[in-house]
């Protein structure tokens, strides 16, 4: 077997923190090669280097056997690699097609564009995903599956020989998963390379052939085949001890009285984005999960809960009180509801601001002293005990949240809820992009929270991760809700349910 | 899809017909006259602008080089005695000269827009003092005067004609050719512009370039319709050059233009000064109409995007 792709002893440090340390990864031509570890292993940061964005301090990049420098990614593009990378990468108001063939057009300046041609082969690129879409839409217009489908033609449009994917499947449906997948086996059977960085270790089962593990910026393991380790051993690996995969269970919290109104309670809720009819009740110390496929419009009932979207029929009681929430202001300090975002980096934290300053935020007016002045010292006396209860990995409490790892940003996005001592808290998609050590650790937190007497609605998309939290699974389609069931935490069986009741055409087919 | 300037092109047209039939005299030749040059340098001013908020920034020293460039032009053929042609040329090149300033001062050294165009509005205002001294250059090329004054046909000015061409080559870079698909492609999402391969130092100046060349070409239509190189040419274009990009759509974040709503909204903003005019109210309103329009063009826009993807306002 050949080496498509091949780095040998990769360094690459940042002012005060070496990123890697003498990394090393061999990927064989027409092989799926998983790239995992935790959060702040490395794995982004080598990526970068593969795709051009950073360079390394010392190593060797080898493509085909050949000695390669990457200035630009530009350069790594020439040489055959593609990426689609986390974040969306796309030109918003520009068309699908256009999008696609982006590449094409940065390499010329006074060429004049061919728009039948674009068209054309964004066509060509995109049907082999199945994606049934106008290229000449805007890819404003598309929903995040849909906008990352695209770059997935945009990686297949460059006819990479080393097709790299930072978690691709991260907000895909299951049956948008399953038509990805079959893409990269196609191309793995063409001969392509492919890697793969996810925090899916079934996905990895089931689809890839060999793997490397990172952990703190060094080699767990070596490049090599996937046969031979079984999950707990790659859970060792990238955790380097062993660790509890199973949740712990719940205390459960001890409802005072049963006549005891519902924290919160939506009454025939219609809003003014679409939703009509919502019933739901969230007790307090109860975690009521809301599921449903992207774009069914949870994000936003959580919205309009929360003030930022109107509500135009129904009621929304708290606490028995019928209320009218207007803003995020009224609902968090009248009514002590916080809502985690599921978009982090855009609506969770202020990535410029310290750890201190977004963990604070929320209590900022609670603090104010003589003058009406602002002191960190009593910030940090609030928020200190928090940020160790969650373990937040930072250098220290001013270190701004941008350089935290994903996971850390997430607990840094909870703790600001957690310092306001909310009562009812909505957790949006609180684990996307998180590693499954921190993963476990906030679905350990919000058990916590709610056996401490906090109500939570949960909404995620990741049906593991509701069979292990949620107390009731609402389903949510096209802004209504469609049912209801109580989770036994059985997830074959709950699973099928929800499934066969939100009638997707296709059947659940990730486990293989 | 529905076009987005198709509410302004009707606000434009009802416009017309309720000034024409409120007001005769607007439709006499003389008047139309004056309405279509108006229009043509205004619309030079809005597309210079335009094109800087399409790579995501802003020109504040747009009407600084339009003004350096009206009393150069002037000054060659007044002082050096040039032709018109030669000064014509070396005013597109001096206009290009201080874009490109301006955007390597941005690009090369990642500097704010903001601060940049700022500096150099103050800059360029300078030179322009100090080469006039405060007074106009009145001696220039016969053909400059008369070009300014004549009619193609009827009430159509000869100074639509660099307007029309301006505006096409607009149109074919930033529709047609790569070098403007980059603009657009870094002021709607520069890291992704980058990861493409997209050079957005090259873009950045690029706008900033064709920024100083339609500002210098909108200077020199200026002198052309005074008939005399006006030191003072530029200091009343900053709040117009935004108004009409706002009002027509352009998105202020970047990624966005649409010269057809561009433009329209610079025959809209005419037709309300025109009509300031024609209803003999006092022209010193028109500033506080033209920020009020921005104020309304601004809410609407952002009424439009707090909707989700794939509403729209009905």
């Amino acid at each position: 077997m050949t080496l498509a792709l091949e780095l040998q002893g990769i360094v690459k440090s940042f002012p005060g923190v070496v990123a890697l340390d003498g990394v090393s990864l061999a990927v064989e031509r027409g092989s799926i090669h998983a790239l995992i570890g935790e959060n702040g292993a490395g794995k982004s940061t080598l990526i970068k280097i593969v795709t051009g964005v950073h360079r390394a301090n010392s190593g060797t990049i080898k493509i085909d056997d050949r000695v390669v420098h990457f200035a630009s990614p530009r350069d790594a593009s020439r040489e055959g690699i593609g990426v689609v990378h986390q974040e969306r990468n796309l030109i918003p108001r520009f068309s699908v097609a256009e999008n696609i063939v982006l590449d094409r057009i940065a390499a010329k300046t006074f060429a004049p564009i061919d728009y039948a041609e674009i068209y054309s082969l964004g066509k060509q690129w995109l049907q082999p995903l199945e994606l049934d879409l106008d290229v000449r839409r805007p890819v404003s217009s598309l929903t995040t599956a849909q906008a990352q489908m695209v770059e997935i033609a945009r990686a297949l449009s460059l006819q990479s020989r080393v097709l790299v994917l930072d978690e691709p499947t991260a907000s895909l449906t299951s049956h948008e998963t399953e038509a990805l997948f079959r893409v990269l086996r196609q191309l793995r059977d063409q001969g392509v390379a492919i890697i793969l960085v996810s925090h899916k270790l079934e996905e990895i089962e089931s689809l890839c052939d060999s793997v490397t593990v990172l952990r703190d910026g060094r080699n767990a393991t070596a490049s090599g085949p996937l046969r031979g380790y079984d999950r707990a051993a790659l859970v060792r690996a990238m955790v380097g001890r062993d660790f509890a995969l199973e949740q712990v269970g719940r205390g459960g919290f001890a409802a005072a009285a049963s006549s005891e109104s519902p924290a919160l309670e939506l009454d025939g809720v219609a809003t003014s984005l679409g939703h009509s009819g919502i019933n739901l009740s969230v007790g307090r110390g109860e975690i009521v999960g809301l599921y449903g496929l992207v774009g069914a419009g949870r994000t936003e009932l959580a919205k309009s809960i929360i003030g930022l979207h109107a509500i135009v029929e129904g009621e929304l009681r708290v606490n028995g009180q019928p209320v009218r929430i207007r803003d995020v202001n009224t609902a968090l300090h009248r009514y002590s509801i916080g809502y985690v975002s599921e978009d982090r980096k855009a609506e969770g934290v202020i990535l410029m601001h310290s750890v201190l300053a977004n963990a604070g935020i929320t209590i900022w007016a609670k603090l104010r002293g003589a003058l009406r002045l602002l002191a960190d010292s009593r910030i940090g006396k609030s928020v200190d005990p928090l940020l160790r209860q969650l373990d937040v990995k930072a250098a220290s409490r001013n270190t701004a949240v941008r350089n935290l790892s994903g996971g850390n940003q997430q607990k840094v996005s909870i703790a600001k809820w957690l310092a306001a001592g909310v009562e009812i808290l909505i957790v949006d998609e609180p684990s996307v992009g998180v590693d499954i050590r921190t993963k476990a650790y906030l679905h350990q937190l919000i058990m916590n929270l709610a056996d401490q007497g906090t109500a939570i609605l949960l909404i995620s998309s990741d049906l593991p991760e509701m069979v292990a939290l949620a107390d009731r699974i609402l389903l949510m389609k096209d802004f209504r809700l469609v049912g209801e069931l109580v989770n036994d935490k059985d997830y074959a069986k709950v699973s099928a349910d929800i499934m066969s009741r939100i009638q997707v055409v296709d059947t659940v087919t990730q486990r293989r | 899809m529905r076009q987005e300037w198709l509410g302004l092109a009707v606000i434009a047209v009802l416009g017309f017909i309720i000034m024409a039939s409120l007001r005769p005299a607007f439709l006499t030749p003389f008047n139309l006259f004056v309405l279509l040059s108006t229009f043509a340098l205004a619309a030079l001013i809005a597309l210079g602008q335009m094109i800087t908020l399409a790579v995501g920034q802003l020109n504040l020293s747009l009407g600084s080089i339009g003004g350096l460039v009206a009393v150069s032009f002037a000054g060659m053929m007044d002082v050096w005695h040039w032709s018109a042609a030669p000064s014509f040329v070396a005013g597109l090149a001096l206009g290009a000269l201080a874009g490109a300033l301006n955007g390597i001062l941005i690009a090369q050294f990642q500097l704010s827009a903001f601060i940049v165009t700022l500096a150099t509005l103050a800059m360029f205002k300078g030179l322009n003092l100090a080469l006039t001294k405060a007074q106009p250059f009145y001696d220039i090329d016969k053909i400059v005067s008369t070009f300014g004054n004549a009619s193609l046909i009827g009430p159509i000015p000869a100074v639509l004609i660099p307007t029309v061409i301006a505006t096409a080559v607009v149109a074919y870079i930033l529709y047609r050719l790569p070098a403007g698909r980059q603009i657009l492609a870094v002021g709607g999402n520069s890291s992704a512009s980058e990861l493409s391969g997209i050079s957005i130092k090259r873009a950045i100046v690029t706008a900033h370039v064709m920024s100083g060349v339609l500002a210098g070409l909108a200077g020199m239509v200026a002198v052309a319709r005074l008939q005399l190189g006006q030191p003072t040419i530029g200091e009343d274009w900053l709040i117009s050059s935004f108004a009409a990009p706002v009002i027509g759509g352009v998105a202020l974040t970047g990624g966005h233009v649409s010269i057809v709503g561009t433009l329209l909204a610079v025959v809209i903003v005419a037709l309300i000064t025109q009509g300031l005019v024609l209803f003999t109210i006092d022209p010193f309103y028109v500033q506080l109409v033209l920020g009020g329009l921005i104020l309304l063009a601004v809410g609407l826009n952002s009424l439009r995007s707090l909707l989700p993807v794939g509403y729209s306002l009905p």
